[in-house]
Order: structure tokens, then C-alpha cells, then sequence
């Protein structure tokens, strides 16, 4: 077999066991890896709590992961989330996706409850479970640095021990696997980090049908201005984005109060560029290179995360929102969640957080104690318990990123059928009604969006399958990435078998929620958004969003994928039948 | 999503890319729609309903290269492969059916095809393309399509001569009916641009509908832009020449402002070319002669160079423009044009299209892509006369 191992590395913490066990092809041939394997293997899983000692926390890697496919040195992470209670995925770049893949394994299946904090520790083809010892307690950097011995690292921080429902699980490299809260799901395993290292290298079928899909790539790659262009991401990083959300009048400001935030300039592309002497670094191996570190090698925040820690909460102060961008990561807290939990508590009590009590707040929220407690379980819980239900800018209990939703109709439909909750990342639809890529949709019409975006959420399910880099898709399209795994596998994929493979896994996540409880009750904006405009200006109005617009169009999405007018399915034996 | 169909509908026939009366486009929403010629209609509607996508086009092209392409091809082959750089890029190759290939629904054969690519040829019936999420998409990959294989075909022309029965006769009326003189003749273009924002919008869009209704260029690939002290007023990606209102980012030219992340895929080219020649206005498009003749090369046999399309380090002439090798965006085009355009006030990239400069505003600029144009046009004619 050429891309996959084959192979799955089943842990129980419980019992102290590793095992490696077989994946059976024709599961790997129908979901690929990544997000898709992920969530095959939770079927048995998925109605547990997810704090159960048995939820299983799955990472996998994909089959182009370990040869030079451009951005696919990714894997995901797979769980239920404790902070939204539904199936959970995140795509996580850095070494420890590569190094798994060279240790020979496709996933990691970890089960159980240790009796005491440890640490998993995967070497080649030996796997053990060793005590964690003084690290449990330690910060991220920490951690990293005193595992590092041992090869790539994830972990997570103080958040993921002490259950914050938006801990973050770490990786060595600054990366997160981010949203959800499966570093509480880790934290309760009482699993303080993984390692791994491996020799091993991935084999590709067809080495020069290779070659010419990954020229072909990498060709799209420098014909795309948001990718390689001189204001691009390679160049500026994500906040690239600042600017241009600040133009377009969308980006969400003081709890989504208003879309504009004058002073966005302090934290612009440029602006990071010149104070804090921004040079390129990105997940391993990726051509890219979209991330940001400062000059002393300090990751430097995405733009989501400067928005949240500047707009969404009036802060303008650069410094400040790196050092809170640097807090979260140590203290393994995700950034969007956190910033976005603060700012609704800041508007329950009508005083927006200022940067010294941003960083206390933080760091309480990380250790749970005086208002973090209550912080600590995310801005739905917290706003419900302050009275102000009204102010949790999330769907279904996942914090909204910085794309106001009135600001772009695709993003507004795709942020309640996410099947993750409040995720721009799934649809992805900033990537044609704002980015235009690979063509650019109105964003102010519900014209034809319903099947836009159930069609990108099945191509994004394949490409976190992949697992590949969203970012690749301003270039590239699953046309040469069909060819990269075709050419890696020796099994042949085109982009519509690979929207079918995406498709299933939308419904497979789908089918678990629907099956937890959710129905169209949850596929809810907040309120304000089809109440109060956003703000206008440069010619450009946000009024507040059609809310019986909004409505046929999720009827129509709900009819595009074969669901009731609720929602739900109409066959309770739909997962029987899928491979 | 039918006012879409009817717009694109009526492009495919204002740009005379498709024949009339043998075009039809289907979309699903929640609903499939197709509408146009029935017989077509139903094998797009068929084609469409098998496919995770949104829109597709099938229509008869206006000129019958593709089919001869189909049938010049060699037996067992099964796509074919141009040479431009949209195809390069953008579609990779671009499959065909042959007649006997498709007897009964074609809708599945199709369906299949379309699978992996954005548009296939099938002999008898015309080009198919399809839109990953718009009408828009579709059309603009039937029109990629179309434009390969009309330069594809030419080229060959130029280098195999006529080899089918028809095959002359078809070029004659290529030739004297539906290709039309390109001028810009009666045309109004500002003498000297002020630095007005407005009206260096309205100046941009105005000349962008121009070269589409002049037949000079394609409506999208092709970019515009304008410099106005510290800014650079520039089209945006993927945005239509004949539709620019509203699609034209203002660029501040020392970055410190990301806003034209959005601008084309072209924007450093633009600004070299600005920083170099003092310019005020650049125009560039793929018209098709142009195309064509950059990519005839008399060193050919002897080059030990292969990608002739990004390495070649010649400077190539053309009627007095020089031609030279170059990638799109983060390629090296944004290197090489900048250097040679501005003696001649133009520049060709290879198998690519043409950059031309306007000194005070876009009469120059406009009049010298169609110079360069026509230049290419009677010179393929004098070489293919002189073979025959
Ligand atoms: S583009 Fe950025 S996030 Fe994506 S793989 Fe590359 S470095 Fe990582
Ligand atoms: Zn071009
Ligand atoms: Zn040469």
C-alpha cells in the first residue's frame, strides 16, 4: 500500500496498553484520513459525554502526509467537544503530523483514563505510557522544552488540566488545535502530552505523476494574489486580513456591536511587520509559510486573534494583543474563545476589558478561579448564568470568528450548518464573496448559496481528510489534488469522488448530532444580527440580516442534503449503510 | 439563478464565442433549471444532476476548431493538450469524446469526464463546462476552452497544414467572415487622466468594456490599472473586463495597507512596470493572434531549453514588441516585462497575452494592444500563406 500505513496506534490509558492495530482499507479508501477516518472511528463512540473516560481523542494523519504535497504535513484531531457537545475536529500543522506518519502510524486512537498525569510517548514502533511527573501544571513552553528530547510534542497547559471548555491541545511549534475544547477532553485523560519520532518515509506510486501535479500546484500557488502575491499570506500572514475586513466593513467590533474599528490600522499586516519585526515560519514543510514569529521567535497572532483581542474588545494596542495571543498559547487557551468569551462579559457588565485585566482574566480563566470560572466554560454558559443569554456571540455554544456575518450572506448560512458550531473554516465562504477565489459570489445575496455552500463544506471535508491546508485552495483546487493522491496512492481520485468521500463524512458528523439532539433549533444565529445593523461606511451599508431570507435559504440547504425541514434525517439506519 | 442563465446566455453570444441557437446552461439550487437550446438543455440538466456543482454550459462553439482538433488527433488519444497558459494553469488538458463514443445519454460519460475536469470536448455536440458554485464559473470555463482550442488549432495549422476534408474551406470563412478588423477607431478615451478618483474609475471601467465589445480580448484573465501619485488603481482577480464597477482595488504603492490582497494575481508586475517606465495606465489581455505567434520560436530545434513558457532568457521580437518567457503572478513575468516594455510602449509573454503602456492615459495603451494585435493576425496569415 502506497500514502497510508495502514495502521493505528490504539492506546488505553486506563489499562496502560499500546497496541497497533490494522485499519481495514476499504475505511481508509472511503474516508482517506484526517477528519474523515477520525470521524469514522468515533461511530461507536459518539454518544459518550465527552468527558467519559472511554471518548476516544483520535489523531490522523492523512495519506499525502510524509511526501513533499504541498501544505499536507497536517493532521486532525477528532473528539467530541465538551464545549458544544458536538462531534469535533480540528486540522493542525508542525512536525508532530509528519513524524507520526514516520513512526508508521495513520492514527492515534487514545482511549481511557490514566491514574496518573503521564505522558504518551511514541517511538518508532515502540509506544509507552510514562508518568508526567512535575509537568502536570507546567505551562506549554515548558513542557515542549522538556520533552523535546523525545521528538515532536503536543501537549496541553494549565486550560486543558483543569477542563477549560476551550482549552486548546498545543503543538510544540506554536500551532494549536484550536475551538473546541479538546484539551479539556486530553486534560481529563489526565494526559499531559504526546511524543513522537519515526524513521520511517512514505512511499508514492507514481513518482513523476507526482511531480507534474505538484508543479501544477505550486504554478496555482504563484497565480493566486492571496497566496504568494506581494500582500498576501505568505507575506503578511493571516492578518493580512485586517485591512481588508476593516474595508469591507466586517470586522465584528465590541461584542459584534458594530463592523468597524478605527484604529484596526495598529494591528494591520504591515503594522505587525514593522513592530515586531515579523518573519515567515509555517507548519513544516509547507511552501507557504503563513506564519508569523517576531524577531525572538514568538509566534505572532492570526488575524482572527488580533481582531478578537483588539476590535471585539476596543483594544488597540498591538503589544498588548501579542501578549495575550502569547498568554493563550502557554497557558494552552484558545484565543477566539477566549477573547470572545471576554468581550461578551464585558458587555454584561457595560466596561470592555483593558490589557492588564485582559491577561489576569486570562490566566484565571486557565487556573478557574474568581471570574475565570465561570469564563472558563465559554461565553454561551457565561452569558446565560449573567442573565444576558443574548450576548454570546456563538452557534451552538462555539464563539464566532471575526467575519460579521451580515457583512457576507454565504458566511452567515455556513456558520449555523457547520457541524463543529460558530467555525468559518468548514464553508469557508470568505474565500469567494471576499477573497474571490476561485470565483467571487455577491456577498450581500442568498442567491444560490445554499448549494455553495453545502458543496464547499463536502470539498473541506475532503481536504481536512486529506489532510491538506485550506489555505492551498486559494490556488489550488481538488483537481491537482486529486492528481497528488492518485500519484501518492496508486488509487484513483477525482475531484467529484473526493466531494462524495467529503459529502459522506458531512453527514456522518451530521447523523452524530442529529442523533446527540441537535436539529434546526440549533442552527440559530444570536439575535443581533438580524436585529441591529453593522456600520456603514466607504459607500458600503450593513443592514441587519433578512431573517425569512435567511430561513428559505436553510430550507433549501436542508433539502439540497436530503434532511427534513428540521433538520434531522429522515433514515435512522443512514450510518448502516455508508462503508 | 435564471437572470444568471440569461446573462450568461447572452454573453456566450455577444462575445461570439458560441453559435446561436445551439447554447444551453443548466443550474441547481434546490432545483435543477436549464434552459436554452432543449436538446442541449436536457444533456446539460442530465450532465449537471450527476455532478456536486453548480452550473454547466454545453453549447456548439462558433467556430468548428475543437471538432477538428478532435478529429486531427491521433487514434487512442484522448485529450488534448494546448500550449497557452490558461490551459497551463487553469485546465490542464482538456478531454474529448468522439462520436461514436457517445451514442445514446451522453449525461454519464460526461458526468465522468467532468469529474476531474472543467470542460471536455465531445465531437457533434460542442464544448461542456462546468461551475464548481457559479454560472459565472462555467461560462469562463467554457470560454478558457474555447480560447485554448482556438489556439491550439491555429498553431497546428501553422505548423501541420491542412489535413481534412472541409478543413480549408471552414478557415476561409474563419478568416473573411467571422473574424472582424480590430480598431479603435471611434473610441473616446480621457487625453490626460487627472488623478480624480472617480474618474480614473469610470476611465478604467470604460476601457475595459471597450476591449471586450472590440473583440480584442476575452472578458476575464486580463487586468487594468492605473497610477495616481501614491496609489495604483488595479482590477481585481477573477474580476471581467466588461463588468470593472465596483472591482477595482486602490493600492497604496508603498504597502503599507493589505486591502488589495484582492487585486491581480499581476499587481507587482503592474507596479514595476509603473516604478520603471513612469507609465500612467497599463491594459493587459490574451488576445488570441498574439498568443499564437509568442509561442513560434525559430530556435526551437536547437534550444536545449524545454519550458520554453518560464525559462526562456531570449527577448524575442515582434513586429517591433518584444516577447519574452514568464509565469503568472509570483512567476517571473513580473521580472521580465518590466525591463523590456518601455521602449515600445508594449510587451508579449509567451503564450500568454500582451501588456501595453499609456503615457497619459489609455488611448495609447489601447491603440497599441490592438497594434500588436493586427501585427500578429497578418503575420500568421503571411506565414501560413507562405507555407502552403
Ligand atoms: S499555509 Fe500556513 S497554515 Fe497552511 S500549511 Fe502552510 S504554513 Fe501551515
Ligand atoms: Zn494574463
Ligand atoms: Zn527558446
Amino acid at each position: 500500500m502506497f500514502g497510508w500505513t495502514g495502521k493505528l496506534l490504539h492506546v488505553d490509558l486506563t489499562s496502560g496498553t499500546c497496541e497497533r492495530r490494522e485499519i481495514p482499507t476499504e475505511i481508509l479508501h472511503a474516508y482517506l484520513g484526517g477528519r474523515g477516518l477520525g470521524v469514522r472511528l468515533m461511530r461507536e463512540y459518539f454518544r459518550l459525554d465527552p468527558f467519559d473516560p472511554q471518548m476516544p481523542l483520535i489523531f490522523a494523519v492523512g495519506p499525502l502526509c510524509g511526501t513533499n504535497s504541498p501544505t499536507a504535513a497536517r493532521l486532525a484531531c477528532v473528539s467530541r467537544s465538551p464545549l458544544t457537545g458536538t462531534i469535533y475536529d480540528c486540522s493542525a500543522g508542525g512536525r508532530f503530523a509528519w513524524r507520526l506518519k514516520a513512526a508508521g502510524l495513520d492514527a492515534v486512537f487514545i482511549t481511557g483514563k490514566s491514574v496518573k498525569p503521564s505522558v504518551l510517548s511514541i517511538d518508532g514502533d515502540r509506544a509507552e505510557i510514562v508518568a508526567a511527573g512535575e509537568l502536570w501544571g507546567k505551562g506549554v513552553r515548558e513542557t515542549v522544552a522538556a520533552l523535546k528530547e523525545r521528538g515532536s510534542v503536543t501537549a496541553i497547559g494549565p486550560a486543558g488540566e483543569n477542563g477549560v471548555l476551550f482549552a486548546n491541545i498545543m503543538m510544540g511549534e506554536g500551532n494549536s488545535i484550536g475551538r473546541g475544547g479538546l484539551g479539556a477532553v486530553m486534560g481529563a485523560k489526565l494526559l499531559k502530552a504526546i511524543t513522537v519520532q519515526g524513521e520511517g518515509t512514505t512511499g508514492t506510486a507514481d513518482r513523476e505523476r507526482f511531480d507534474a501535479a505538484r508543479a501544477d500546484v505550486m504554478r496555482l500557488f504563484r497565480a493566486s494574489p492571496v497566496i504568494f502575491g506581494e500582500l498576501g499570506i505568505a507575506e503578511y500572514g493571516t492578518p493580512a486580513l485586517v485591512d481588508l475586513m476593516a474595508q469591507r466593513r466586517m470586522a465584528p467590533t465590541e461584542n459584534f456591536k458594530s463592523t468597524f474599528f478605527a484604529q484596526s490600522a495598529n494591528y494591520s499586516g504591515p503594522a505587525i511587520r514593522k513592530e515586531c519585526g515579523a518573519r515567515k515560519e509555517g507548519c513544516y514543510g509547507c511552501p507557504i509559510q503563513c506564519k508569523k514569529a517576531s524577531a525572538k521567535g514568538e509566534p505572532l497572532p492570526e488575524y482572527e486573534t488580533v481582531n478578537h483581542f483588539g476590535a471585539l474588545n476596543g483594544i488597540s494596542d498591538l503589544h498588548a494583543i501579542v501578549k495575550a495571543n502569547t498568554l493563550c498559547n502557554e497557558l494552552g487557551l484558545d484565543t477566539i474563545s477566549a477573547a470572545a468569551t471576554l468581550s461578551a462579559f464585558g458587555e454584561a457588565r457595560g466596561r470592555f476589558p483593558d490589557p492588564a485585566e485582559v491577561d489576569r482574566l486570562l490566566s484565571d480563566i486557565a487556573f478557574r478561579r474568581g471570574d475565570g470560572e465561570l469564563l472558563s466554560l465559554g461565553s454561551r454558559r457565561a452569558a446565560e448564568s449573567l442573565g444576558k443569554a443574548g450576548l454570546s456571540m456563538s452557534v451552538k455554544s462555539l464563539e464566532l470568528p471575526a467575519y460579521d456575518p451580515r457583512g457576507a450572506y454565504g458566511m452567515a448560512l455556513a456558520y449555523v450548518t457547520s457541524n463543529r458550531g460558530g467555525c468559518h473554516l468548514r464553508a469557508y465562504p470568505i474565500s469567494h464573496e471576499i477573497l474571490r477565489k476561485p470565483v467571487p459570489t455577491d456577498r450581500f445575496s442568498f442567491s444560490g448559496k445554499a448549494r455553495i455552500i453545502k458543496i464547499a463544506e463536502d470539498v473541506n471535508a475532503a481536504v481536512d481528510s486529506l489532510v491538506a491546508c485550506k489555505f492551498a485552495f486559494f490556488g489550488a483546487t481538488l483537481e491537482e489534488y486529486g492528481e497528488l493522491l492518485s500519484a501518492v496512492t496508486g488509487v484513483e481520485y477525482g475531484p467529484e469522488q473526493l466531494k462524495e468521500i467529503g459529502e459522506r463524512i458531512y453527514l456522518t458528523e451530521r447523523f452524530y448530532n442529529c442523533a446527540n439532539g441537535f436539529s434546526m433549533k440549533d442552527d440559530l444565529l444570536p439575535e443581533r444580527f438580524y436585529t441591529e445593523p453593522g456600520s456603514a461606511g466607504e459607500g458600503i451599508e450593513i443592514p441587519p440580516l433578512d431573517r425569512g431570507r435567511f430561513q428559505e435559504e436553510l430550507q433549501k440547504y436542508y433539502r439540497i442534503r436530503g434532511l427534513t425541514p428540521d433538520g434531522t434525517f429522515a433514515d435512522a439506519s443512514f450510518l448502516q449503510k455508508l462503508p | 439563478m435564471k437572470d444568471q442563465i440569461e446573462k450568461y446566455i447572452g454573453k456566450l453570444l455577444a462575445d461570439r464565442s458560441a453559435a446561436p441557437g445551439a447554447i444551453a446552461i443548466a443550474a441547481q439550487d434546490d432545483v435543477l433549471i436549464a434552459s436554452g437550446n432543449p436538446e442541449l438543455a436536457k444533456l446539460a440538466g442530465n450532465t449537471l444532476s450527476r455532478l456536486n456543482s453548480l452550473a454547466l454550459v454545453v453549447a456548439r462553439p462558433s467556430l468548428p476548431f475543437a471538432e477538428f482538433l478532435i478529429k486531427r488527433a491521433g487514434k487512442g488519444e484522448s485529450f488534448i493538450l494546448p500550449q497557452d497558459t490558461e490551459t497551463r494553469t487553469f485546465l490542464h488538458d482538456i478531454p474529448f469524446l468522439r462520436r461514436e463514443e457517445v451514442s445514446g445519454d451522453a449525461a454519464p460519460e460526461l458526468a465522468r469526464l467532468l469529474g476531474s475536469r472543467k470542460g471536455v470536448i465531445v465531437e457533434g455536440v460542442g464544448i461542456v463546462a462546468v461551475g464548481a458554485i457559479t454560472v459565472e464559473q462555467a461560462f469562463i470555463n467554457y470560454s478558457s476552452v474555447f480560447h485554448s482550442t482556438f489556439v491550439k488549432y491555429l498553431q497546428d495549422l501553422l505548423s501541420e497544414g491542412f489535413k481534412l476534408p472541409g478543413e480549408r474551406e471552414a478557415f476561409e470563412s474563419f478568416k473573411n467572415e467571422w473574424l472582424r478588423p480590430l480598431s479603435a477607431e471611434g473610441l473616446h478615451f480621457r487625453d490626460s487622466l487627472s488623478l480624480n478618483k472617480e474618474e480614473i474609475l469610470d476611465e478604467i471601467e470604460r476601457v475595459g468594456r471597450y476591449t471586450v465589445e472590440r473583440g480584442l480580448v476575452d472578458s476575464f484573465f486580463g487586468n487594468i490599472s492605473a497610477q495616481a501619485g501614491e496609489l495604483i488603481y488595479i482590477s481585481q482577480t477573477a474580476a471581467s473586463l466588461d463588468e470593472l464597477r465596483g472591482c477595482i482595488d486602490p493600492v497604496p504603492a508603498d504597502n503599507s495597507s493589505t486591502t488589495g490582497i484582492t487585486a491581480s494575481s499581476e499587481l507587482l508586475a503592474h507596479r514595476k512596470i509603473f516604478e520603471e517606465t513612469g507609465a500612467r495606465v497599463i491594459l493587459h489581455g490574451h488576445p488570441k493572434f498574439a498568443v499564437i505567434m509568442s509561442m513560434l520560436c525559430d530556435r526551437k530545434k536547437e534550444c536545449a531549453i524545454k519550458d520554453c513558457w518560464k525559462e526562456c532568457p531570449h527577448v524575442r521580437d515582434l513586429g517591433g514588441t518584444p516577447v519574452v518567457a514568464g509565469e503568472i503572478g509570483a512567476g517571473g513575468l513580473a521580472k521580465r516585462v518590466p525591463p523590456v516594455i518601455g521602449a515600445s510602449g508594449s510587451a508579449i509573454v509567451y503564450g500568454h497575452g500582451v501588456f501595453t503602456l499609456g503615457r497619459t492615459g489609455f488611448a495609447e495603451a489601447f491603440k497599441s494592444m490592438v497594434d500588436v494585435e493586427n501585427f500578429c493576425r497578418e503575420e500568421y496569415f503571411r506565414q501560413l500563406e507562405t507555407k502552403a
